[in-house]
């Protein structure tokens, strides 16, 4: 085991999102926002924390997410990654609605850098885990986001990565299943291993992990014990916005 | 246990690590195949009348313009109509690779966002995927060349490295129209009519011997122009194609496939945030 397990030192991203793009070649002058996704965060997990994520939606959570596994560049600051992350977030699977869903699972399994073999052996895993039965063979636009939701997460957790992120994917499950994954999650919980979760599931996080970070306008606003941290975030919704967090400096 | 370290960084317009990114790219080689494969299926090509249709399709777009041939142009005879499938079926090659990659970026944003990988596969694939549906249409042509009864030499096998130049020339294409597609959404839009005048510019519904200098000269900026002409003279004349033309066209296809390469690569992180 590295001692050093996991560290990321992002610090300020900028994202310029290109939302209103240029249409027309002719037309030419680009209108072009600038958001501030990600300010000065600096994050380190280490090998057997299980960190979870909390923050109000656009507080830059998925965003930090992506730029951890390396989908996204940090426009400054530096992220280092030791072991494997499994990349399969909240849409991780399903990228094109008209293949299969077991298509689309060897496809971002292969996409993800695992070999066939991997995905072949790990299938069937997945496939029971999900429960989708027969639905697998069907294509994905035919999937309720429930569906959607069981073999994303299902991927994600059978593939044992050495660092899993869960980006919300157990918001769309029924009660059943987000017992069952979260039971996974809670088994997936070991010292060789760092698990992120980003949701809004308080008494979820309280109970799995063992450390939460608070994210707001892409800052850590707090960083600790999870009860502590989530304390102060739900005491935060209540109160509403505290002049001193939403200054933009 | 072992533990890759991976570290990101911003980046400035550039190259990433080549060597690396070959190495992940070569490792995914199986995506590339299984990705064509799936593509493929979806589009009923494991079928048998989703074959036939694969075939059916440009032999009925020679016969079209064949007799249009024949209605402009008076008279005709059954070289002229090798010649015309031969370029033809070239011809869709890359054609289909510039469908197939314009939007093998955009259509891939759900993976690309979600997953770090070499973003190239993607129009990589589509050239794989076109040129499974060019082989049948080889298959064709023979047939067609056989009942017509021209003779066979040596000198077709000039076609072997003609079309290794069409295909790099059609990964480079697709690479470059891919990526600019992500900065500008329209071109998906402009591509057919992009394609439907390079199909009238290039030696296809006449042969290139046919055409004024004057007019020749200007095709000099046309990429297609020395491949399918190559390819005319290697399969359908049997003769070995003029260095000239095979040069040029090697050079054509280098440079777009550079100059496109090395856009895509030095963009390519960057496209997550413009999807």
């Amino acid at each position: 085991m590295r001692g050093l397990g996991l560290t990321y030192t992002t610090s300020i991203d900028r994202r310029p999102t290109l939302k209103a793009r240029v249409k027309s070649l002719g037309r030419g002058g680009k209108q072009t926002r600038v958001v501030r996704a990600l300010d000065n965060v600096d994050l380190d997990v280490e090998y057997g924390q299980v960190l979870g994520v909390i923050g109000s939606n656009g507080a830059g959570k998925s965003t930090l997410m992506r730029v951890i596994a390396g989908i996204l560049p940090p426009s400054q600051g530096r992220v280092e990654v030791y072991g494997s992350v499994s990349t399969l977030l909240a849409l991780g699977v399903g990228f094109n609605p008209n293949m299969s869903g077991r298509d689309n699972v060897f496809l971002g399994g292969l996409a993800a850098g695992m070999s066939r073999e991997e995905i072949e052996k790990n299938f069937a895993e997945i496939a029971a885990f999900s429960e989708l039965g027969d639905a697998i063979e069907a294509p994905m636009r035919t999937y309720s986001s429930g569906m959607f939701a069981r073999l994303a997460f299902s991927v994600a957790a059978t593939v044992r990565p050495d660092i899993l992120i869960v980006d919300e994917a157990l918001s769309t499950g029924d009660a059943k299943f987000k017992e069952k994954s979260l039971n996974r999650i809670k088994e997936l919980r070991s010292d060789d291993r760092a698990l992120i979760l980003v949701s809004h599931a308080m008494a979820t996080l309280r109970d799995v992990c063992n450390d939460v970070a608070w994210i707001h306008k892409g800052k850590v606003i707090q960083r600790g014990e999870p009860n502590l941290v989530i304390d102060a975030y739900q005491e935060f919704l209540q109160v509403g916005k505290s002049a001193a967090i939403d200054e933009d400096v | 246990m072992s533990a890759p370290l991976q570290i990101y960084e911003p980046f400035k317009a550039g190259l990433p690590p080549l060597r690396r990114y070959w190495r992940s790219l070569w490792s995914r080689r199986t995506f590339i195949a299984e990705f064509s494969r799936s593509e493929l299926r979806e589009q009923h090509f494991d079928s048998l009348f989703g074959q036939l249709w694969l075939i059916l399709n440009p032999l009925l777009l020679s016969g079209v313009y064949y007799l249009l041939i024949i209605i402009i142009g008076g008279t005709s005879d059954s070289t002229r109509y090798v010649h015309l499938t031969s370029a033809l079926f070239l011809f869709y090659l890359i054609a289909n690779s510039l469908t197939g990659g314009v939007k093998s970026i955009t259509a891939g944003q759900r993976l690309i966002l979600n997953t770090a990988f070499p973003r190239i596969m993607l129009p990589l694939s589509a050239v794989v995927i076109a040129v499974f549906k060019f082989l049948p249409t080889l298959v064709v042509f023979l047939l067609i060349r056989v009942i017509v009864g021209l003779p066979f030499t040596w000198q077709m096998l000039w076609a072997i490295p003609v079309l290794g130049i069409a295909i790099l020339l059609a990964l480079g294409l697709a690479i470059t129209i891919s990526c600019v597609n992500v900065y500008f959404r329209d071109i998906s839009s402009f591509l057919p009519y992009l394609t439907r005048t390079t199909l009238y510019l290039s030696p296809i519904l006449y042969e290139a011997s046919a055409l004024k200098p004057n007019i020749r000269a200007l095709e000099v900026f046309n990429p297609l122009f020395p491949i399918l002409d190559s390819w005319s003279r290697a399969v359908v004349h049997g003769q070995t194609p003029p260095t000239g033309s095979l040069l040029q066209a090697l050079a054509w296809a280098i440079g777009i496939f550079i100059i496109g390469t090395y856009f895509f690569l030095s963009r390519e992180r960057e496209f997550a945030v413009r999807l």
